[in-house]
């Protein structure tokens, strides 16, 4: 664990490191306030800082105040060294920002003290933002398989489609759903059934670009953002993706279950201005289409507007513009 | 037997007894204190009360960090008397000081040969 050592007093400064390298710390020691804001802000400085109050360039209460302005993500412990023992004195160190102070000359075993209650403190705060991270990927990922869950896949997806036609791009959705899951459940059981959907989105995962999304969309459906994607990739690789499921059987408790999915793929440039949920609904008739085509394919979902536009006569078209 | 400035005992306390850390400081303080005292004369000198605070508040850090307390409280009254803007009475006290120091200064050296023995 590194510490910083801010006092502009030599004798002060050589005690302090001293007594605190034979406790075991790293020191960084600095003679002057601004030296001892700036180590301390930087991403990987210091947590625990000793700080002397009378400093120059900035003082000990300065250098708090700056600290707890500059640095938001992760605290500082800060302990105030001050041969000031007045109570207004330590009020108005205690209110510039400081953890706690302490007052010179130090006792070495209430120095270690002071120290050793910063480090619980600083521990107990590592222990919540582990704990925040954990929830926070609770929240966004399936338990199962630990791809992105519903809410969140389908909130990337909107977000790249905005992005897509910002910048005039093409973003490509997979929904894809494993065939005849039920009956991998009925014939191998709910274990098997979890370790095939677990092996899916693995193959999933290894199957498209690190700036891809994949998410679970329901019980065995699986939805694929393909971010700026020209269709010919599109299409390559929903094939892909279709083959690499295919190719071999899911290893499970239950044994080997061979898997299929069929998918349906729908290209964003094609459909002008729609919403996410507009789309996918599109992606899911196609996906219906795929698996009303004997499964284990890739089905594109095309508007029908277009297809459609030339099958209407003019007159029509005039009798709907009035 | 002249009376003992430095409080030996805690001084080695204050260090863990950690006898080269000791000659260490008092090394650095003889290096440092002449010119931190020459810094604060012509602070009292030129009746600069905020200078004659900070260079107090600097011997006295160093004072008290060698457990040298009757030094260190005569430099924290001359402190005082900066923060406080009396200096009608900084010559008074930085007499006093130097009368301390001049008694301290052999008593280091003491000390610091019986750490080195």
């Amino acid at each position: 664990m590194r510490i910083l050592i801010a006092d502009d007093e030599i004798m002060s400064q050589r005690l302090l490191q001293k007594t605190m390298e034979r406790a075991g710390y790293e020191v960084t020691a600095v003679g002057n306030g601004r030296l001892a804001a700036d180590e301390l802000c930087k991403s990987e400085g210091p947590k625990l800082a000793l700080v002397d109050w009378v400093m120059p360039e900035l003082d000990g209460p300065g250098v708090c105040r700056e600290v707890r302005k500059r640095k938001e993500h992760s605290y500082v412990y800060m302990i105030l060294l001050t041969s000031k023992e007045k109570k207004e004195d330590v009020v108005a160190g205690l209110e510039s920002g400081a953890d706690d102070y302490l007052t010179k000359p130090f006792d070495p075993e209430e120095l270690k003290a002071r120290v050793r209650t910063g480090m619980r403190i600083l521990d107990l705060e590592d222990r919540l933002i582990e704990a925040r991270e954990g929830m926070r990927f609770q929240a966004t990922h399936d338990a199962l398989t630990s791809i992105w869950n519903r809410g969140v896949i389908i909130e990337l997806l909107g977000r790249e489609l905005a992005r897509s036609r910002r910048e005039g791009k093409c973003t490509a959705i997979l929904l894809g759903d494993l065939d005849h899951f039920k009956s991998v459940n009925d014939t191998y059981g709910h274990l098997a059934g979890d370790e095939v959907l677990k092996e899916t989105a693995r193959r999933l995962l290894s199957s498209v670009r690190s700036y891809d999304f994949v998410g679970r969309y329901g019980g065995e459906e699986f939805l694929v953002v393909l971010n700026n994607c020209d269709p010919a990739y599109g299409w390559t690789r929903a094939e892909d993706i279709r083959k690499i499921i295919a190719l071999r059987p899911a290893q499970t408790s239950g044994g080997l279950v061979p898997i299929t999915m069929s998918l349906g793929l729908l290209l964003s440039q094609e459909w002008g201005y729609r919403s996410a949920e507009e789309l996918l609904q599109e992606a899911d008739a196609a996906l219906y289409a795929a698996k009303g085509a004997a499964r284990n394919c890739v089905k594109v979902a095309t508007p029908k507007i277009q297809q459609g536009a030339g099958d209407i006569p003019v007159p029509e078209l005039e009798r709907r513009r009035r | 037997m002249p009376r003992s400035l430095i409080d030996f005992a805690e001084l080695l306390s204050r260090v863990e007894n950690d006898r080269e850390l000791m000659r260490d400081l008092l090394s650095v303080f003889k290096e440092e204190f002449p010119r931190r005292r020459q810094a604060l004369r012509e602070a009292v000198e030129s009746l600069d009360a905020k200078r004659v605070a900070l260079e107090a508040h600097a011997l006295k850090g160093m004072l008290a960090n060698l457990a040298a307390r009757e030094a260190a409280e005569a430099a924290a009254r001359l402190e005082q008397l900066g923060r406080d803007g009396k200096s009608a009475e900084f010559r008074e006290s930085l007499a006093t000081l130097d009368n301390i120091a001049e008694e301290l200064l052999p008593q280091l050296d003491a000390c610091m040969a019986e750490v080195s023995g």
